[in-house]
């Protein structure tokens, strides 16, 4: 017998599709779609976390609620509803079309929902076509602009790839582990790790998590996409998606056990690679969506540290890491959504002036930033000390230092970002910036989080490894 | 099985290699969508060949699963397709990505 309360929440998000697909259907009202999106997202969150204490298993063990994925759930509900806080201006999108964007929206995060309960393979890879699909259309449903089509092509053709090889490594891995529940394959798998046929499989099957964390190799959709698809639409690839993809990816590598060394070695590329080639990348950019995308890059190479411990702590950092990206990417998304007239993309130094215009928008991206570097007092400084100590714990420091060095590279061009709006002046013909007053409120909730969560990070600490525990059990 | 799963797996690696190089190298992008719809097959060639050697009825049901995430996949790419055809009058994507062979 299915108890369906336990499935309650992803329930509600799949009837809130069904309720803008009906809104698509009527006539386009850009107002009632945006109090009803906002609506649902609020009841969406408020179910997520009356949920949070729900542990069981549906559908013949291949769907597991447990702590892990109730938190994450929360997380993944709490971003879709910031976003939509973020869509009460969404010029990007044509009027006709906003229907269809939060009804993309909504299934996506449905999607991503049920791949953090997914503990089998089939399972896992439905949820995360269904989530990518979304995703395809999302990109290109930005206004006026031939650059979408093309991005979101590339976004297809690239997520396409990854999501193929990522199956093929699922078939190898279900033909040496004689099953595709994840929790058979932890016992089935560790031992065999230094298997070629095993490790092939376990290469391949991370593909398409690599993909949706934009991490080498599969990141240069990255840039292009943030560039060309509408800035909300940007802000929840960067921000939900991505904690759905790192959620995802502890699951699997908690499978592994402890890891091989073969294993171990080509994450460790993978890791270095992407931080390297994000942060040298982001130097070069003048988009701030770009620059933006170009850092994501480098933050799935310090994911990568995180989970390439292989052990509760590690897993525990990559925990609080997705939850600090979330804070960060989304507070400099706003400023972007905010300062941008009309949806278009904006410079680095058209943020000018911005410390007089909007003070509260320019405090919350310097923290954002300061954040996103690993300056304390903030959250990103505690996630990034948390993910180093754990690769250190296991005697990777050489990896640490490569890591330090690149924070050091990345500081440059946030602060560049920082000076921009700080101590540029702006062009007499730029018209100034005007913040509606809900916007500057959560801009203080946001950086109330961002410096609570740096100065007292215990209670989050002890949910993350909560978390892990509940994952590795 | 009279057939070795050994067998199968390279039949299952060729097919994948076939439809990678598909994708990689044609200027056309219809035979990329084939490409990877030759992927996604080979894959699923590979399932039922591990659900025939471990007899389990799992692997089958499996490629049962991709023949319709492969029907919606194709949906998706080509309405891409079609959108971009309308814009650029191409086919031919490093014509879309420079602009580089207009039609007159």
């Amino acid at each position: 017998m299915t108890n369906w309360t336990l499935f309650a929440p992803e329930l509600f998000m799949l009837a809130a599709a069904g309720l803008f697909f009906a809104l698509s259907l009527a006539r386009p009202q850009p107002a009632r779609d945006f109090a009803a999106a906002m609506v649902v997202a609020a009841i969406g969150l408020s179910l997520t976390v009356w949920a949070v204490g729900a542990e069981g298993v549906l559908f013949a063990g291949t769907y597991r609620v447990d702590l892990f994925s109730q938190v994450f759930k929360v997380l993944i509900s709490a971003g879709f509803f910031l976003v939509i806080c973020l869509c009460g201006d969404l010029s990007g999108v044509a009027d006709k079309r906003h229907s269809e964007f939060y009804l993309l929206l909504a299934v996506c995060t449905l999607a991503l929902m049920l791949l953090t309960s997914c503990v089998h393979l089939l399972a896992i890879y439905l949820a995360l076509e269904l989530s990518s699909y979304s995703l395809y259309i999302l990109v290109c449903l930005r206004r006026g602009r031939e650059k979408g089509l093309e991005s979101g092509l590339k976004y297809f053709i690239i997520g396409a790839c990854a999501s193929a090889l990522m199956l093929f490594g699922f078939a190898l891995l279900y033909g040496t582990g004689m099953s595709l529940h994840l929790a058979d394959l932890a016992r089935e798998l560790p031992g065999r790790l230094h298997e070629p046929v095993v490790l092939i499989g376990f290469v391949l099957g991370l593909s398409g998590f690599l993909f949706k964390i934009a991490a080498f190799p599969f990141h240069f959709w990255a840039p292009e996409v943030y560039e060309a698809a509408p800035h909300q639409a940007g802000a929840y690839i960067a921000t939900v998606s991505k904690a759905g993809g790192i959620a995802v990816l502890l699951r699997i590598t908690a499978a592994a056990g402890a890891g091989g060394d073969q294993l171990v070695g080509f994450l460790m590329v993978v890791s270095v690679a992407s931080m390297t080639l994000g942060n040298l990348a982001a130097i070069a950019q003048q988009d701030l969506k770009r620059l933006l995308a170009f850092s994501s890059v480098a933050h799935a190479g310090y994911v990568m540290v995180a989970i390439l411990s292989f052990n509760a702590m590690g897993l525990s950092s990559g925990v609080f890491y997705a939850m600090s990206l979330l804070v960060m990417k989304l507070t400099c998304f706003m400023i972007v959504i905010q300062v941008s007239a009309g949806g278009n993309n904006i410079r680095i130094n058209d943020l000018a002036g911005l410390h007089r215009q909007a003070p509260v928008l320019a405090a919350a991206l310097m923290l954002a930033l300061f954040s996103l570097a690993g300056i304390p007092p903030t959250i990103g400084f505690t996630a990034k000390l948390l993910v180093f100590t754990a690769a250190a714990e296991n005697g990777y420091l050489w990896l640490v230092i490569v890591a330090m060095a690149n924070v050091v590279i990345s500081l440059y061009y946030y602060l560049r970002v920082l000076k921009a709006a700080y101590f540029l002046e702006p062009e007499d013909s730029a018209s100034p910036v005007r913040v509606p007053a809900p916007m500057n409120f959560l801009a203080l909730v946001l950086i109330f989080f961002t410096v609570a969560a740096g100065i007292y990070p215990q209670p989050f600490i002890a949910a993350a490894r909560a978390l892990t525990h509940a994952l590795i059990g | 099985m009279i057939v070795p799963y050994t067998h199968v797996i390279l039949l299952a690696a060729l097919l994948f290699w076939a439809g990678m190089i598909c994708t990689v190298l044609r200027r056309n992008l219809i035979m990329l969508l084939l490409g990877l719809e030759i992927m996604l097959n080979a894959a699923a060639v590979a399932f039922v060949g591990a659900g025939l050697h471990l007899q389990q009825i799992e692997g089958q049901a499996v490629a049962l699963f991709i023949l319709a995430v492969a029907a919606a996949e194709v949906s998706v790419g080509l309405a891409l397709i079609v959108c971009i055809y309308r814009q650029t009058g191409t086919l031919d994507p490093e014509c879309i990505e420079s602009d580089a062979c207009e039609l007159e």
